[in-house]
């Protein structure tokens, strides 16, 4: 009240003295008078509130009839929750997991800390946003058919929320302000902190010589809770360890590193730690190390020569003469490994006059050269070293670990791929247009399931000798072909918003192609393109779910024609897909929310 | 020296060096004529202005020069060498002609002392530190050595534009090109952009200006060359040209706008 007023003075004031210097100040209503402003402010929106409330009320409450039937078998999701994680993964080796998700949460902690992730929030926004969870707490509780007792128990949570809420919402002329990252943290903590208060019960297998399902009330096993809550500290932690970081290190050596880790973290999470591998040590000495270490020396040197601005013509001689040496490689017997460094030294060499410059930018170059060959190097290693899991079936780990493997390496893969076939869509040169139009167009006219059904079933069976691929690749191979045409339609949609002035602009001041793509067209239209690229994501890691069509273990899969089949748990099909619509959601809207994220960041420049 | 530019008869330039020579260029767009044999020689130090009703053509001869546009008949040079496909010569032109256009087209996600470096470090060689230099005494020079680290969209137009002009300067071209730089700012900031043009102008740069500022052809220009239908029409000096222009053409168009 007393703010609306204060907010009448203020216009008074304006409207004798010129003060243009301070914007008016919109009030903050309290919340009746935001529900009358919002919701009835006159009888049609009144109709139209009371009309779409009691759809949403029937709809929660039928909803929440489902969820609390005394019918339903949750117990079947909750004793299954490993399967539905990482399938037959051995519980002995359970450690690796554990180790992969600490990696990263580590990598996370680290990120947010040198990216300086997290905002300030008022105080009574704060206020404002627990006000409308107490509200619909409160809403849930009265809809589900609960007992008394737990009724007032989420009635007195749910009062809660509304007493903080509304004591920091008055608190609209204090300033503080407090850090979303605490606020995450806080509701982190809090969640990990529930697993040991509060009696979600105890539920697993018990493989023994009869096997049998536990079910036992209590705080859920200790397998469960402890991992968990030293998974939330390593996060903390690393958060901690690079805010100290930052301040001491130079800031663009620092991220570039965790960005070389995040992009080595995959092949090494899944090859190196979740696998048990037999490393040859000798063979990785003998062999991989020297391979990387020339052309690391090697490719550095003739990189740092070539960006030089004084190199002139020769350069392009040289750099001919190493793509020739590269499609030579190919028609004589040599590991696959020195023929794709000699193509990708040769196309370096190739691009080197566009980059040259001072002593900082051929050093940049050179630096990338040997970060993309480390990362090359480091994953045929990787994927070339044995596993010693033994699990039965194809592959060693399903469920929801399938799931976001087959997505991150789709996304990784198509990603260079999309933006290569964009520029290629979009090139003055017939031939890359003509290629690239005819890939996507092929690739957009066939229905997903067709390209996995041919990769999982086909592909293997054509492999020249002595290659082999597991199913599960195969389908990675297809899925990001599949991924990447339409991946480049969106870039090119993005290319294409990028004016014709800034085109002009960019020759004008004699520009070649390759740093006019590089320094001007590609950032603009990658920017535009976030949104969509963003969707398009999302789109792959929600259609991973085809995975269960042709027959691989993903978190789908388990839930529909696993678990269901089950002896103790026939029939407990609805329960678990609503299980796995609730994980897929989660990731869905934490990407939705990063991509939020990334646009407000780098829309910087816009305005 | 220089200063003579600013007031009484003409320059003599006739012994400076020929900086741009356009003989009998011709361009098409289907079948539209929109340059009809266009010749004219630019001297080194030498200020042109072209003038000329909309579509006259005088926009896409001062592309032709720098090759935004294509040529299809006759032969330009620009600092003795000929424009031709050779995508080398090309480069080596746009390199020593700097170009300001009517819309600015700076690179929005770039701040403006990216703006002005980038040619030179990845185009010219230059290293960061010189380029970063030479970037603040362009922009010292322009007037605007304070919005370095902003990016283009804070700024406002006359402040574009200068931005794009210290851009262009950035590369030392020798020839500096500008199409209507001032037909998209609000009129109270042309006259900081023409004061910018006019220094330049006086410090002896070669220029090429297509605009409407009478006043600033009147001041600066060596010679004004009036366009139509994509021919040059009538061409002399300011006093000649806007005191007792000879065609009737010219003095139709003269009588529209003065």
């Amino acid at each position: 009240m007393g703010f609306a007023g204060s907010g009448v003075e203020i216009a008074s004031v304006a409207g004798d003295v010129p003060v243009p210097a301070t914007p008016p100040i919109t009030p903050k209503l309290p919340p009746r008078e935001w529900l009358k402003e919002n919701l009835f402010s006159n009888k049609f929106n009144t109709a139209l509130t009371i009309a779409s409330a009691a759809v949403l009320l029937a709809i929660a409450r039928g909803l929440l009839a489902f969820i609390f039937h005394p019918e339903r078998q949750w117990h079947a999701t909750a004793t299954n929750l490993r399967l539905s994680m990482t399938q037959a993964y051995p519980a002995d080796q359970y450690t690796r997991v554990w180790v992969s998700v600490a990696v990263i949460m580590t990598l996370v902690g680290l990120s947010m800390a040198v990216w300086r992730a997290g905002q300030a929030v008022a105080l009574d926004a704060l206020g404002r946003k627990l006000l409308s969870y107490g509200a619909i707490l409160a809403l849930l509780v009265l809809l589900a058919p609960f007992s008394s007792r737990a009724t007032l128990i989420g009635l007195a949570a749910a009062a809660a929320f509304l007493a903080v809420g509304e004591v920091l919402r008055r608190r609209d002329d204090d300033d503080r302000t407090i850090s979303s990252l605490t606020l995450l943290v806080a509701s982190l903590g809090a969640l990990v902190g529930s697993l040991w208060v509060i009696p979600y019960g105890h539920h697993s297998f018990i493989i023994d010589r009869t096997p049998r399902v536990l079910a036992e009330p209590g705080t859920v096993a200790m397998t469960t809770k402890l991992p968990w809550t030293v998974m939330l500290l390593v996060g903390i932690a690393a958060y901690f360890i690079g805010r100290a970081l930052r301040d001491r290190l130079p800031v663009n050596a620092f991220r570039t590193t965790i960005l070389l880790v995040w992009f080595l973290a995959p092949t090494t999470l899944l090859y190196l730690v979740l696998r048990d591998p037999s490393f040859d040590m000798g063979h990785v000495i003998s062999t991989d190390v020297p391979i990387w270490a020339v052309f690391t020396v090697a490719g550095t040197g003739l990189l740092l020569w070539l960006t030089r601005p004084t190199t002139g013509e020769i350069g392009r001689i040289v750099a001919a003469l190493v793509l020739v040496a590269a499609l030579a490689s190919f028609l004589t017997p040599m590991r696959m490994i020195i023929r794709l460094l000699l193509l990708l030294l040769g196309l370096f060499s190739l691009a080197a006059p566009t980059f040259a410059g001072d002593v900082s930018a051929r050093r940049r170059y050179s630096g990338g050269w040997v970060g993309v060959i480390s990362v090359l190097c480091w994953t045929v290693t990787a994927i070339n070293t044995p596993s010693t899991i033994e699990v039965p079936g194809d592959f060693f780990i399903g469920g929801l670990s399938l799931t976001l493997m087959v997505a991150i390496f789709t996304i990784v893969v198509s990603f260079p791929l999309g933006l290569l076939l964009a520029l290629a869509r979009t090139s003055k040169m017939p031939i890359f247009r003509l290629l690239a139009t005819w890939f996507i167009e092929f690739v957009r006219g066939i229905p997903l399931i067709t390209i996995l059904i041919f990769f999982s079933v086909m592909v293997p069976l054509f492999l020249p000798n002595g290659m082999h691929l597991s199913e599960v690749s195969a389908v990675v191979v297809g899925y990001a072909l599949f991924s990447s045409a339409y991946l480049a339609e969106n870039v090119r949609g993005g290319l294409q918003s990028v004016t014709r002035g800034q085109h002009e602009a960019a020759e004008a001041v004699g520009m070649t192609t390759g740093q006019k793509t590089v320094f001007i067209v590609l950032p603009q239209a990658l920017r535009v393109s976030i949104p969509p690229l963003v969707g398009h994501c999302i789109g792959v890691f929600k259609e991973t779910s085809l995975l269960a069509i042709i027959g691989l273990f993903d978190v789908l899969y388990i839930a529909r024609n696993v678990v269901p089949n089950q002896t103790e748990f026939l029939g407990s099909t609805r329960e678990n897909l609503l299980f796995v619509v609730v994980i897929y959601w989660v990731f869905a809207y934490q990407m939705s929310k990063a991509s939020q994220r990334l646009e407000r960041r780098s829309g910087l420049g816009e305005r | 020296m220089t200063d003579a530019t600013t007031s009484g008869p003409a320059r003599d330039l006739s012994g400076a060096r020929d900086m741009i020579v356009c003989q009998d260029v011709s361009k098409w767009y289907g079948d539209f004529q929109a340059l009809d044999k266009v010749s004219s020689t630019i001297k080194e130090q030498e200020v042109v202005v072209v003038l000329g009703p909309s579509g006259s053509g005088k926009s896409t001869w001062i592309r032709c020069i720098n090759r935004l546009e294509q040529h299809q008949e006759g032969r330009i040079v620009v600092d003795d060498v000929e424009l031709t496909n050779d995508l080398r010569n090309i480069e080596k032109v746009r390199s020593e002609v700097g170009m300001v256009f009517q819309q600015f087209n700076l690179f929005p996600h770039l701040t403006v002392r990216d703006n002005v470096t980038l040619a030179p470090i990845w185009v010219r060689k230059k290293p960061r530190a010189e380029a970063e230099e030479l970037a603040n005494a362009l922009l010292e020079r322009v007037g605007i050595p304070e919005q370095a680290d902003k990016y283009p969209g804070q700024l406002s137009g006359g402040q574009q534009q200068r931005v794009a002009i210290a851009r262009a300067l950035a590369m030392e071209p020798r020839i500096m090109l500008f199409d209507e730089p001032t037909s998209a700012l609000d009129p109270e900031m042309i006259k900081e952009v023409l004061d910018v043009m006019k220094g330049l102008a006086r410090s002896g740069m070669t220029m090429m200006v297509v605009t409407h500022e009478m006043g600033f052809a009147k001041e600066v220009a060596d010679r004004v060359i009036f366009m139509e239908g994509g021919q040059i029409v009538e061409q002399g000096t300011p006093e000649h040209f806007f005191e007792n222009p000879t065609e009737d053409r010219t003095k139709l168009f003269l009588s529209q706008i003065l």
